[in-house]
């Protein structure tokens, strides 16, 4: 082992790295944009949950519980409604994630003496949220009846629990986890084979440098673009199918909602992923700098997207931020498709929001594949 | 010559990368049925040339004709009346060499046509025994054999063929020249670029290209004269060129097995023991390329 032949070795790596731009590029914003989406994203103390309240009593006590729940902005009453029916219909639109259901003559049966009891309908798709959801009502409801108790002490009578809280799971009433992680991993993998894979197969070509000898043929761009893609939209399908099966047979994930319309919002979703992989791998001159750029708009899918971090949880800026990842929608649109069972009636604006993305994706594509060099 | 047998004209051809003029103002013609030889050194230009001539790299000015489409205004249209074969033998790795035909046939032809032009195409380039084989494991000739097979497989009446011999062992450079005179002979134009000097005599006519520029353009015998009416060549018994550079009137001396080959000026006398020697196409390449430095001194 001589040292100055490891020395000239390391020598020469590091002058290689400092003239790849891209690359340099990467090393610098790679792990500061990881640290920024950990440090951001990754927040499990959800604040602002959208609840719906049923309020059947509308008396001093209900209005305190009301005014307990948005108390450090936990949740956020976002509708007042007199049935039940239009609690769960809220829940399945997303407008509210819980809805309470506060019975009526309240002041009067606490004076009674009686347990009450409040009915929440909780969104259980995704266990975390609910566990936060849940321990959010009971905080709120421990506090109101900590005051009434302590009222009722100083008139002079002693109660047991004047409120309690019955929860309801919607959804997923056995908190599955795969129920929820199966969508997800669905889009994952589409993103991952869509972009990652095209975006290595026009980039090898030009790699090995047959990019030249076929953009002088009369093939035309669209022609080539999507005989390009056309293997992995396939591959990318039978994949899809596959995860779907086993989530179905091992993980027991439902399959509540419309199968065409979860093969449309596939067929969409990856049309669009494949774009993107089509622009970045115009854009790269190398495999390496195609794998990296795919990082850049693969990373932010994960982290944004609402797949394992809520995305109530962000800070309002990177909330913001999630509305410009496309995952978001399909995940949006598939966990709504599977666990919720709803259609488009509901999820018209995740599948335009992922009609605008595919559209958008594919005309930069067919722009950035030019028949010249240079 | 008459217009129609002009397959390729070339005028004041240019383009830029930045600062660096890669090519500069060449014009030229390649005729029905020629084998034309575009020779310089590396990094003189030719495969700029050659892509601006098949439509795949737009001109900084000029424009050229290619079998009547021009490559600024319709280069979609060169590209269907052309077979490119590019520096590095362009085939699929993967592929088999069958496959990689049809492939290459299918951006041209279709259906049966296709089919006829991939027979045909492993018929006239020999290519029938290796058909099954992975291109991949072909040897440098047989990858080389099937590149050009692949760029003229649709029967372009215009071939660019860049570098198609470099690397290749006399043998299989040979064979190579004569698939290409094989083409030329049923009309197809071909432009070879090389920067082997021997390659030159093959062709009809050479286009020397250096620094962008075209230097000299010709019959092989007609630059030859060109250089003999301008200087004289001559072999001395002893191997000691340094001794002669830099002498009055030696416009150069070098090497060669134990003797010294000198280019003098036409006025200088005759050196004592020397031989006269005709000129070579080297010679040619080596004065013109002196000719044009001393220009661009001034």
């Amino acid at each position: 082992m001589r040292w100055s032949r490891v020395r000239a070795v390391a020598k020469k790596e590091m002058l290689e790295l400092r003239r790849d731009p891209i690359l340099l590029r990467v090393i610098v914003i790679l792990p500061v944009a990881m640290l920024l989406l950990f440090g951001y994203a990754v927040n499990f103390n959800l604040k602002h949950i959208p609840i719906a309240v049923w309020d059947r009593a509308d008396d001093r006590i209900a209005q305190t519980l009301v005014r307990e729940l948005s108390r450090d902005g936990k949740f956020d009453v976002v509708a007042r409604v007199d049935a039940e029916a239009e609690l769960r219909r809220l829940i399945d639109r997303q407008t509210a994630r819980v809805g309470l259901e506060i019975p009526p003559r309240l002041v009067e049966q606490v004076r009674a003496g009686r347990g009450v009891r409040l009915r929440a309908l909780v969104d259980g798709s995704d266990p975390t949220f609910a566990f936060q959801a849940q321990v959010g009502l009971q905080k709120a409801v421990g506090r109101l009846n900590a005051r009434l108790i302590a009222a009722r002490m100083l008139a002079g009578e002693a109660q047991p629990l004047p409120l309690e809280l019955e929860t309801e799971l919607l959804y997923n009433p056995e908190g599955n986890t795969a129920a929820f992680m199966v969508p997800g991993i669905v889009g994952i993998i589409l993103t991952q084979i869509a972009v990652i894979l095209t975006g290595l197969a026009i980039v090898r070509e030009k790699e090995t440098r047959m990019l030249e000898s076929l953009i002088a043929t009369p093939v035309r761009p669209g022609e080539l673009v999507i005989g390009k893609v056309l293997p992995y939209l396939v591959i990318a399908f039978a994949d899809t199918l596959l995860v779907l099966w086993v989530g179905y047979v091992v993980f027991a994930v439902p399959m509540r909602g419309s199968l065409a319309l979860l093969l449309l919002l596939i067929f969409l979703f990856v049309l669009g992923s494949l774009a993107v992989g089509i622009v970045v791998s115009a854009r790269a001159r190398t495999q390496i700098q195609a794998i990296f750029g795919t990082l850049v708009y693969y990373l932010p899918s994960i982290f944004l997207s609402g797949l394992f971090f809520p995305i109530e949880g962000m800070p309002r800026v990177l909330q913001a931020v999630t509305y410009l990842i496309p995952l978001r929608y399909f995940l949006e649109a598939a966990r709504g498709v599977m666990l919720r069972g709803v259609g488009l009636d509901v999820l018209y604006a995740p599948f335009a929001a992922l009609v605008v993305f595919t559209v958008l994706m594919l005309g930069l594509a067919t722009l950035s594949f030019r028949k010249r060099l240079l | 010559m008459s217009g129609d047998r002009t397959k390729v004209r070339a005028e004041g051809l240019e383009r830029r990368f930045g600062h660096l003029l890669a090519v500069a103002g060449v014009s030229f013609e390649v005729y029905e049925g020629e084998v034309f030889g575009l020779l310089g050194p590396n990094g003189a230009g030719k495969t700029t040339l050659v892509r601006m001539l098949s439509g795949v790299l737009a001109p900084t000015t000029g424009d050229a004709t290619v079998d009547g489409a021009s490559v600024v205004r319709e280069p979609e249209r060169v590209k269907a009346r052309i077979g490119y074969a590019t520096q590095e033998a362009s085939v699929y790795p993967f592929l088999t060499v069958r496959e990689n035909l049809e492939f290459r046939a299918a951006m041209y032809l279709e259906g049966r046509a296709a089919r006829e032009a991939v027979e045909d195409a492993l018929a006239r380039f020999d290519l029938g025994g290796v058909a099954g084989r992975r291109a991949g494991e072909l040897s440098g000739g047989w990858r080389q054999r099937l590149s050009i097979a692949q760029a003229v497989v649709h029967r372009p009446r215009v071939a660019f063929l860049d570098e198609p011999t470099t690397g290749l062992d006399p043998l299989a450079r040979r064979t190579v020249w004569d698939l290409v005179y094989a083409e030329a002979a049923r009309g197809m134009s071909a432009l070879v670029t090389t920067h082997y000097m021997d390659e030159a005599e093959r062709c009809h006519r050479v286009g020397l290209i250096y620094r962008g520029r075209l230097v000299a353009l010709g019959t092989p015998q007609a630059l030859k004269e060109q250089v003999r009416a301008r200087y004289r060549f001559y072999r001395l018994p002893t191997g000691e060129p340094g001794a002669w550079r830099g002498r009055p009137g030696v416009v150069d001396a070098w090497q060669r097995g134990g003797q010294t080959r000198i280019v003098l000026e036409p006025d200088a006398p005759q050196p004592a023991d020397a031989a006269p020697e005709e000129p070579t196409m080297e010679d040619v390449f080596v004065l013109k390329i002196r000719e044009e430095d001393a220009h661009a001194l001034v």
